[in-house]
């Protein structure tokens, strides 16, 4: 053989041959999964016109384009300029769909959980600011830094959400006795009506009937048993996280993607998430003396913040822990931080400061080792 | 071990197809050094006329294996050769062939009539004349690893058929085909390590050696032929004891310590030709595959070029070749690389395949730390090298990696895990 054939041999190291799985099929398989859950809340929200005679099925559509677009052109663009950074359009488009599942949309007379506007046309100011920031500051300059540290989207959500402190994070705010009139999760509730609980008893509404007032269909004054509550919060929410409509999509959604994903995704904090969320509520349920042990457990699992957030967003591969130790650590943290602050903090949807806190905390989780090399 | 990636085999071609004679080279390129551990240096001289089995490199020191002539003919040059890749060339005897047949008869065989009463010692002195060394990959020296410390008790030997590696059909066809050889070299490591009982590992997948290995083995004494479900790392040697035996041995330490030797298939067959045979090792089986039309297992000499194998067989439009498995092989710099003792497979990848795939950074999606089969975090040790950090790379156990490559094979990000665990590895 001449030297000339030699020269052109590609010369890598081991190993020669790749297993199937990349970074765009990864980020593809997670775009559509997310996808579809969210073309199952656009069928259900397609029944709501909200009060600026929008309806809330198209409202969602379009901040969906809206994020996506701005993210994908975004993301080239920072690309062209700035060499060094990785155009990911995949990535950046799966970061648009988080912005808009995780922004909150509703009726505006439906009990608040948050003090940013739920419905358009203001919404898509709000879910165009939260892409622009996140995409810029939280995904690429941290890209730059070598690392993500918090999930870019949960980021400038709570970027966003911090002008409104004062309603966000303060409690005295939303208790039974000030201005949101939200029940307390530090007492006693039920489903039907407790005499002398926070959520309950005599002038206020029951737990149950302030889940259906804020979850149910706008239109319907009915007054629900606990039946119809169970199954507003499995199957049909009108109002909160775009991302968590339909809890049972949600997590058919994410099971397939785990299944076609397999071991590439985190699924270990998906579940220890939402075991721990379910142990805790129902002990919770005991402490408080709670009417029915169901209440406390709907709410904490199948409200979107919670069961969209641990399918999509607390699996962010970049701000989660690489260890399947690290991963049920950083799960069982969601889940404690994230009661802790919606029963003790009355913020609901605290599941987003939660992710924050445990994603900051992930690289000291890194750094615990149980499993010993093979033979020490 | 629920964790271990399983990569497809790709062998169903190749392992149905006999062992092929390739003819001897023209010109044969013998590194002087194929072994590891101490340095050999030549005992011939240009000019020197030298016959088939001659030896014509070796040290003085214990830690060694000769290596020898495969041909008859005369030593026309001793020069630097290419070696294998990210390794300066290296020194190699070119012997060009005269086309006689003259065998050498320096290491005399015993029959296996005077197996039991040979002494040890003599047998290891044939082991090490005829330069044999595990030829599964790792090279280390036959002799040594058979010499155990009288006061250690060896309980099992596992015959290593796994063969692991994707493609590779070398060693499948050896257990084919030469079986009852196997089962004599067996006798010879019983003898050697005090009778303990064998185990012959094999995967089930390998439908047509299995049964011919129960057949050979079903009269010896403590003998057993385990045809296992293996994926490619337990053909590792410490894998394969957790897989086979139940324990994981200790780290850092010889065989002989956990009483168990494991033995590839490739090198028993070895053993039994020098032992009973007189045959110092010149010649391989090795397995020439990848994407090409006709795959093919080799029996071929030692010192033969690469270039030979693939022109006699009309390969000509290859992006790479890769030697000695996809997984832990290496990529030839030449293709004049010449075969060695450790050159399990010759592997063909078309333009396509062969191309550097784009490196993107970490997701931080933790795939390879639950694919390491011996639970190491690649990623740690790989942020730890590309800082320059080797003493951070050391802590995280970095010299523990089997180099099986799983690591890089899952990176969905493309990252070279494998390279740099092995460079903080290699730098202690």
């Amino acid at each position: 053989m001449s030297n000339e054939s030699s020269s052109e041999l590609v010369v890598n190291p081991a190993p020669h041959i790749h297993g199937p799985m990349t970074k765009n099929r990864m980020m593809q398989y997670t775009f559509f999964a997310i996808l579809a859950t969210l073309i199952v809340s656009i069928a259900l929200w397609s029944q709501v016109t909200t009060p600026s005679g929008w309806n809330l099925g198209l409202t969602l559509a379009i901040c969906i384009v809206i994020s996506v677009g701005l993210a994908v052109v975004f993301d080239f663009l920072i690309g062209k300029v700035a060499s060094d950074s990785e155009v990911n359009l995949w990535s950046a488009a799966v970061f648009g769909l988080i912005v808009s599942a995780c922004y909150s949309f509703g009726y505006p007379s439906m009990a608040m959980e948050t003090g940013i506007p739920v419905e358009a046309p203001v919404a898509f100011y709000y879910v165009a600011i939260i892409t622009l920031l996140g995409l810029v500051v939280f995904k690429k300059v941290m890209g730059l830094a070598g690392r993500k540290f918090v999930n870019p989207a949960a980021a400038a959500k709570f970027l966003v959400l911090l002008p409104s402190t004062a309603v966000t994070l303060l409690s005295s705010y939303h208790s039974i006795s000030g201005m949101l009139m939200i029940p307390a999760l530090s007492g006693p509730i039920g489903l039907m009506s407790v005499v002398g609980g926070n959520g309950g008893g005599e002038g206020y509404p029951s737990f149950g009937g302030y889940l259906q007032s804020c979850y149910q269909i706008p239109t319907s004054q009915a007054v629900g048993t606990p039946e119809t509550i169970t199954q507003i919060m499995l199957l049909t929410k009108y109002h909160g996280w775009a991302g968590g409509a339909c809890s049972i999509a949600v997590i058919i959604a994410g099971i397939v993607l785990f299944a076609l994903g397999r071991k590439y995704f985190k699924w270990k904090i998906t579940a220890s998430y939402l075991v721990t969320i379910a142990v805790l509520s129902l002990l919770l349920s005991v402490a408080f003396s709670d009417a029915d042990l169901i209440a406390r457990l709907l709410f904490e699992l199948f409200i979107g913040s919670s069961i969209f957030m641990a399918f999509f967003m607390a699996t962010d591969p970049a701000t989660t822990p690489y260890s399947g130790v690290g991963q049920i650590i950083f799960g069982v943290g969601l889940a404690v931080s994230t009661i802790l602050i919606q029963t003790f903090m009355g913020f609901f949807g605290g599941s987003l400061l939660a992710l924050l806190i445990m994603n900051l905390l992930t690289p000291a989780i890194d750094k615990i080792r149980i499993n010993k090399p093979f033979g020490r | 071990m629920a964790n271990l990636v399983n990569i497809p085999e790709q062998k169903d071609v190749a392992r149905k197809i006999p062992i092929e004679v390739f003819p001897d080279p023209k010109i044969a390129v013998v590194l002087t050094n194929q072994q590891s551990g101490a340095t050999n240096i030549p005992i011939v001289s240009v000019g020197d006329n030298v016959i088939i089995g001659e030896k014509i490199a070796d040290t003085k020191e214990r830690v060694s294996a000769p290596v020898h002539s495969p041909i008859c003919g005369k030593v026309i040059k001793i020069d630097n050769a290419y070696n294998s890749c990210f390794e300066a060339p290296t020194e190699a005897i070119f012997i060009e062939a005269d086309g006689k047949k003259t065998k050498d008869k320096s290491i005399s065989p015993i029959t296996e009539a005077e197996l039991s009463k040979t002494k040890n010692e003599d047998i290891i002195k044939i082991i090490r004349e005829a330069g044999i060394i595990g030829l599964g990959g790792a090279g280390f020296p036959t002799s040594i690893k058979l010499s155990v410390p009288a006061d250690k008790k060896i309980k099992y030997i596992l015959v290593n058929g796994a063969e692991g590696e994707p493609y590779d059909t070398a060693d499948e066809r050896l257990m084919i085909e030469k079986t009852g050889n196997l089962v004599r070299g067996v006798r010879v490591l019983r003898k050697l390590l005090g009778n303990p009982k064998v185990i012959v590992v094999t995967k089930e997948s390998k439908v047509e050696a299995v049964p011919k290995l129960q057949e050979a083995f079903k009269n010896e004494p403590d003998t057993e032929v385990r045809a296992a479900h293996l994926t490619y790392q337990q053909g590792d040697a410490g894998m394969m004891q957790k897989a086979i035996l139940g324990y994981e041995p200790a780290a850092g330490k010889r065989s002989y310590e956990m009483g168990t030797i494991v033995q590839n298939v490739a090198t028993i067959n070895a053993i039994a030709n020098a032992v009973f045979e007189g045959e110092p090792l010149i010649s391989r089986v090795a397995a020439l595959n990848g994407d090409i039309a006709k795959p093919k297992n080799l029996m071929v000499k030692i010192g033969t070029p690469i270039s030979d194998i693939l022109n006699a067989n009309n390969i000509t439009d290859c992006g790479s070749i890769v030697v000695g498995g996809m997984m832990m092989g290496v990529q030839l710099q030449s293709l004049d690389s010449p075969v060695t003792k450790r050159t399990s497979s010759i592997l063909c990848l078309n333009k396509v395949h062969a191309k550097t795939l784009k490196q993107t950074a970490c997701i931080h999606c933790g795939r390879c730390v639950s694919a390491c089969p011996v639970r190491l975090q690649p990623v740690a040790i790989y942020n730890a090298v590309v800082k320059g950090d080797f003493a951070k790379a050391e802590k995280l156990w970095a010299k523990d990696c089997i180099m099986c490559g799983t690591c890089s094979y899952v990176c969905p990000a493309n990252l070279p895990l494998a390279f740099n665990v092995k460079m903080a590895r290699s730098s202690q």
